[in-house]
């Protein structure tokens, strides 16, 4: 079994995935308390046309999705907040175009190729060692910076207007959350995919809240649940020649449902 | 000093004028009610009172600065309208209690165990002792409002701002409620600022009524303010109002006696 660690793909796979679930852990929390899950997904594959961007430019197709995600996020929180549409409406519509830019430009462009499911669906053979590297740091990095106005994202989560009256800055609180949640879908793409991403973005937190009602708590162990997923996702995968971002993605939704049915359960 | 000074205020929203030409001055340590019909501007004054609405023209001046001002100042506490805090939100009493001090706290620091201590007084003196670990969520309308008033209150503001209080609290639960700030404002020394459409309630409890409804129509007295002309005026047509105070003798309907 520990055979697993011996090979390069696999440890770039766990460390990628390590980082990732651990910073993932920590946003979903706010997105689940934030209700802006369907923002989560809808970025996550606003990103396939960021993707298909790059390969027509002929630049990092990564970069050029972590760009154009950024830009579809602060779009829709933009178009939203001034009230001329509701927020999943302009999700929808960002969502579906950005999917539709993607599959006509991928069209487009010369080289024929290019690995569409792996974009998708994830493919931890892909990630080479720049990327594993890329992904420690920019989520350790981040994960700081969370720590740091994480007090302040918990008092805009609870209620915006009144962390404003009370001298929040939460344009900044604000834009350093959705800047995180682009850059954990820009990280988890040849991880689990672009289409299953937003598993890690909202599960793990739903589970923790199911757990518990305390908020350091709930950071904790939404924490917990995404590291052990990814983890033993990954060993099944390997084990069992599965699909690592499904098994994953798999491991997470049962975890979610014992939460579940432990937490229905005790209230009868 | 004043506390509030209100000059030509005007704001539109969307091109349409929710507020027109409105001046009010309000004085330190007074109680002033804003009563008005649904849509008559009465939440909008109240945010452009603390900076989230901008004036279309005129100006806000609280405690002599601008509205930004203020919030740098911690001269507000506020109480927005009905929270929708949802049943599952992973937050204790006493940590709602504490969220009023996290701006002062500054990046990355949590409330101290001297903090947690201070905020636990609040709750006992808000009547709420006992519940610091108890879901905000799983607390009834009145005493998730009580939580509400303590969290404003940890920061000593100068200034209380509380939006439909009443809303989601039955009668009882009201009157004790208003009771409560009442005590607060003289004990404190507090300025309040408080919208409400219960106009026979409020008028019981507040110094002044300002009665809005695009324009201010009346400001002054309670008493003034039941006058059938205002009312009218304010309301389109004619009401009963239904006084709780000592102002009426056992809750009688006042309007026959306001008509002489």
């Amino acid at each position: 079994m520990f055979e697993i660690f011996s090979y390069g793909f696999m440890q770039r796979a766990l460390l990628t995935g390590m980082a990732l679930s651990i910073f993932c852990g920590i946003i979903s929390v706010f997105i689940v308390l934030r209700r802006v899950a369907f923002l989560g997904s809808g970025i996550s594959h606003a990103a396939f046309g960021g993707v298909s961007i790059g390969f027509l430019l002929g630049i990092n197709p990564l970069l050029a999705a972590f760009v154009y995600s950024i830009v579809v996020a602060f779009g829709i929180e933009q178009i939203s907040s001034r009230g001329r549409l509701a927020e999943d409406t302009a999700i929808g519509i960002f969502f579906s175009s950005s999917m539709a830019l993607g599959i006509v430009l991928i069209g487009l462009s010369s080289s024929y190729n290019i690995d569409l499911f792996g974009y998708l669906f994830g493919s931890i053979l892909a990630i080479t060692n720049e990327d594993a590297m890329t992904a420690l740091l920019t989520t350790l990095f981040l994960t700081a910076v969370i720590f740091v106005i994480m007090k302040e994202l918990y008092f805009i989560t609870f209620n915006e207007e009144l962390a404003f009256v009370s001298g929040i800055k939460i344009r900044l609180i604000k834009s350093v959350f959705l800047l995180s949640m682009a850059i954990a879908i820009v990280v988890g793409i040849k991880l689990v995919g672009i289409i299953l991403i937003s598993a890690l973005l909202v599960i793990p937190g739903a589970a923790a809240q199911m757990l518990t009602k305390r908020f350091h708590r709930m950071v904790f162990l939404s924490c917990l649940i995404s590291l052990f997923s990814t983890i033993s996702g990954i060993a099944i995968s390997y084990r069992f020649n599965l699909a690592p971002g499904g098994s994953i993605v798999l491991m997470l939704s049962l975890i979610f449902f014992i939460a579940f049915f432990y937490k229905t359960r005790l209230k009868i | 000093m004043r506390a509030a000074e209100i000059e030509n205020l005007t704001v539109a929203i969307n091109g349409r004028e929710i507020l027109k030409d409105i001046n009010l001055h309000l004085e330190e340590g007074r109680f002033l009610g804003i009563v008005g019909p649904n849509g008559s501007g009465k939440t909008t004054i109240l945010r452009a009172i603390i900076g989230i609405i901008k004036p279309t023209s005129g100006s806000v001046k609280i405690f002599e600065t601008s509205p930004i001002g203020a919030i740098n100042k911690n001269i507000f506490g506020y109480l927005p309208q009905s929270q929708k805090i949802e049943i599952n939100f992973p937050a204790r009493a006493i940590d709602v209690v504490l969220m009023g001090i996290y701006s002062r706290l500054g990046l990355f620091r949590w409330p101290s165990r001297k903090d947690i201590t201070i905020a636990g007084e609040m709750l006992s003196m808000i009547g709420m002792s006992g519940y610091e670990n108890e879901p905000f969520g799983n607390l009834s309308g009145g005493q998730q409002q009580r939580v509400s008033i303590a969290r404003a209150l940890i920061n000593n503001p100068k200034l209380l701002i509380l939006d439909e209080p009443s809303t989601g609290i039955d009668v009882v639960g009201q009157e004790d409620f208003y009771h409560l700030l009442k005590g607060l404002q003289k004990k404190l020394n507090l300025t309040i600022i408080m919208v409400s459409h219960d106009i026979g309630t409020v008028t019981s409890y507040v110094d002044e009524i300002a009665c809005l409804n695009k324009i201010l129509h009346y400001h002054g007295s309670p008493v003034g303010a039941l006058n059938d002309a205002v009312i009218k005026e304010l309301y389109g047509k004619h009401v009963d109002i239904m006084m709780h105070t000592e102002l009426c003798e056992k809750c009688e309907r006042l309007h026959s006696k306001q008509r002489h």
